[in-house]
This record gives structure tokens, C-alpha cells and sequence, in this order.
């Protein structure tokens, strides 16, 4: 019965679930690079008595940190599709 | 109960624990439970290797193999160093995760203190393995391909860093303690009815960020185990 189950056509279609897998990345990575870009603006500006110009400055190197995680993902992307058109060709 | 407050009817091993007078944490206990399962399953399926494989040995060939071979094709050879650490990662936040819909256990991943210590651990392990391969040069993977982008490159790279620990804690969390939210709101509403078709969701759902868990933690390491360019 395990064997039959582990040949079923679920497990068949790999690359269907490496998409769902990659698509649900985007939108946390997005997110936690302004987080975390927020958060260390924030406790330096609490730490030198700046407020509020390192806040500001660090949530834009946050706001470009997630996009660039956004680019990354789009180049794992176009990466993964070239070799699995590779594939279909050889 | 416990599971961090939602209404659980019982939690046998955490009880148990409780009625010894031993004050761990449920989280902890929880993952103790997952631990356990691993280590009696794992000595079940590796006591009479076969060369034809049946069974429990079969069933953890074709998901040790697999894993392997995903890795090995996503890093390459120097994959099967770090292998062993993401497949037992994969299988224990898997086991976490589904443990969850077993009656009298609780899931340790919903617990966010699980969670952080497990992406901790990842972000360490990568930058421990960055800095055993390249040295100092490891730097130069946070410095972009041009030496005047530096200034705005070192900050960047460092908090997108920074922000992959907390994308990782935060997404398995949410996804798990979500779930389980839904399940005992839903229970609330149509017992039985309603949550039935839901657990097959959620098991999928679960299995999916538990593989999402392993392959980030393996893109990761294939960062830092390449060239910087």
C-alpha cells in the first residue's frame, strides 16, 4: 500500500510544488528586510540620540533591502525555468 | 491549554510532565516528543537493512534519496556536506508540524520560540560555514559587484541578512499556529463537519512549509558555500 501511495501522481508533479514552494517566499521576504532595516534604525537612534534621521535612513535601506530580496526570488525564478527548458529540449 | 493558549482537551505528554512536578516549558516538551518519534523511527527503519528495501526502510530511501538528490542538483557536490543538517531539519519540522493534528500532542512549531531557535540555528550554521570556506574573504559576499556601490551594498546586504532568520521564524509560525487557530475556531462553529475537510488542507499546507523551511535554508547555504560575484 506504501508503495503504491509513493507512485501516485502527487508526488509525480516535482515542479508544480517548487512553485507553490517559491510563490509563498515573496511576500515575507518583502516584509522582514523593511522590518528588520526599521528596527535597527530605530535602537540606533535610541543608542546616539539622532532621532529621527538614522530611522529614516536605515527603513530605506530595509525598503531596498526587500526589494532586492524580491529581485533575487525573481532570478532564482528565470533560472529555474531555463534549466527545466533545457531539460525538455535534451 | 497549552498551545499557547488555545483551548487543547488534553496534552498527554505535557500533562505527564506537569504531574511529575517537572516545570518544563510545553514547548519544549513538545519538541521532545518530536524528537523522540524521530529517534524511535529512525532506529525502526535503519534495524534490518535490506537490499531490497520494504516498508519503513523503503518509505525513508525514497524521502532521504529524493532530498538528497534536490540538493545535490540545487549546490552540487559540496550539497552532501550539509545535507544531513537540512534533512533533519526537514523532517523534524515536518513531524512538528503534522503532530500538531494528533490528538493529545501539541506542535511544537507553533510555538514562536521553536521557530527562532530554528532559524537561528540556520542563519549561524550558513555564516559559520561562509566564514570556515572563505575566511575573511567571506566579506565579500555582502560588498554587490562594484566597489562604489559599497556604501549603499554593505547596509543593504547586512539587513537582508538580518531579515532572513525573521522571515523564516515568522512564516512557519504563522502558517502553524494559523492553522490551528482555524481548526478550533472552526470547531467551535460545526464540530467535526467543518474541520474534517480542513485537516487534509492543512496537511498539505504544513507539508509545504516544511519543505519551503528546507529549501530556503538550502539556498542559504548555497550562498554561502559559493562564490561571491
Amino acid at each position: 500500500m506504501l508503495d503504491k501511495f509513493l507512485k501516485s501522481p502527487i508526488f509525480k508533479d516535482k515542479k508544480t510544488w517548487d512553485a507553490v514552494g517559491n510563490a509563498s517566499v515573496i511576500g515575507l521576504h518583502l516584509v522582514s528586510g523593511v522590518l528588520v532595516g526599521l528596527f535597527i534604525g530605530y535602537w540606533l537612534d535610541v543608542w546616539l540620540g539622532t532621532k529621527p534621521w538614522l530611522l529614516l535612513l536605515f527603513l530605506l535601506f530595509g525598503i531596498a533591502a526587500g526589494f532586492r530580496n524580491i529581485y533575487l526570488e525573481a532570478k532564482k525564478f528565470q533560472e529555474e525555468n531555463t534549466t527545466t527548458n533545457h531539460d525538455d529540449q535534451g | 491549554m497549552a498551545g499557547g493558549g488555545l483551548p487543547h482537551p488534553l496534552l498527554l505528554v505535557v500533562e505527564g510532565f506537569h504531574s511529575v512536578g517537572l516545570n518544563v516549558p510545553d514547548t519544549v516538551v513538545n519538541a521532545w516528543v518530536v524528537m523522540g518519534i524521530m529517534i524511535v523511527i529512525g532506529s525502526m527503519a535503519t534495524r534490518k537493512l535490506a537490499m531490497v528495501p520494504g516498508g519503513m526502510q523503503n518509505f525513508f530511501e525514497f524521502l532521504v534519496g529524493g532530498l538528497e538528490s534536490f540538493v545535490v542538483a540545487n549546490i552540487g557536490e559540496k550539497g552532501r556536506k550539509v545535507f544531513p543538517f537540512l534533512c533533519g531539519l526537514f523532517v523534524f519540522i515536518l513531524i512538528g508540524n503534522l503532530i500538531g493534528f494528533v490528538p493529545g500532542f501539541d506542535a511544537p512549531t507553533a510555538n514562536i520560540n521553536t521557530n527562532a531557535a530554528m532559524a537561528l540555528t540556520v542563519f549561524i550554521y550558513y555564516n559559520f560555514w561562509g566564514l570556515k570556506l572563505w575566511g575573511p574573504g567571506y566579506i565579500k559576499h555582502f560588498l554587490g559587484p562594484f566597489w562604489w556601490l559599497i556604501p549603499l551594498m554593505l547596509p543593504v546586504e547586512l539587513i537582508s541578512h538580518l531579515a532572513r532568520p525573521l522571515s523564516l521564524t515568522l512564516r512557519l509560525f504563522g502558517n502553524v499556529r494559523g492553522g490551528e487557530i482555524v481548526l478550533v475556531l472552526l470547531f467551535a462553529l460545526a464540530p467535526v463537519v467543518s474541520t474534517f475537510p480542513m485537516y487534509f488542507m492543512f496537511i498539505l499546507a504544513k507539508t509545504i512549509q516544511a519543505f519551503v523551511f528546507f529549501m530556503l535554508s538550502m539556498i542559504y547555504l548555497k550562498g554561502s558555500l559559493e562564490h561571491a560575484h
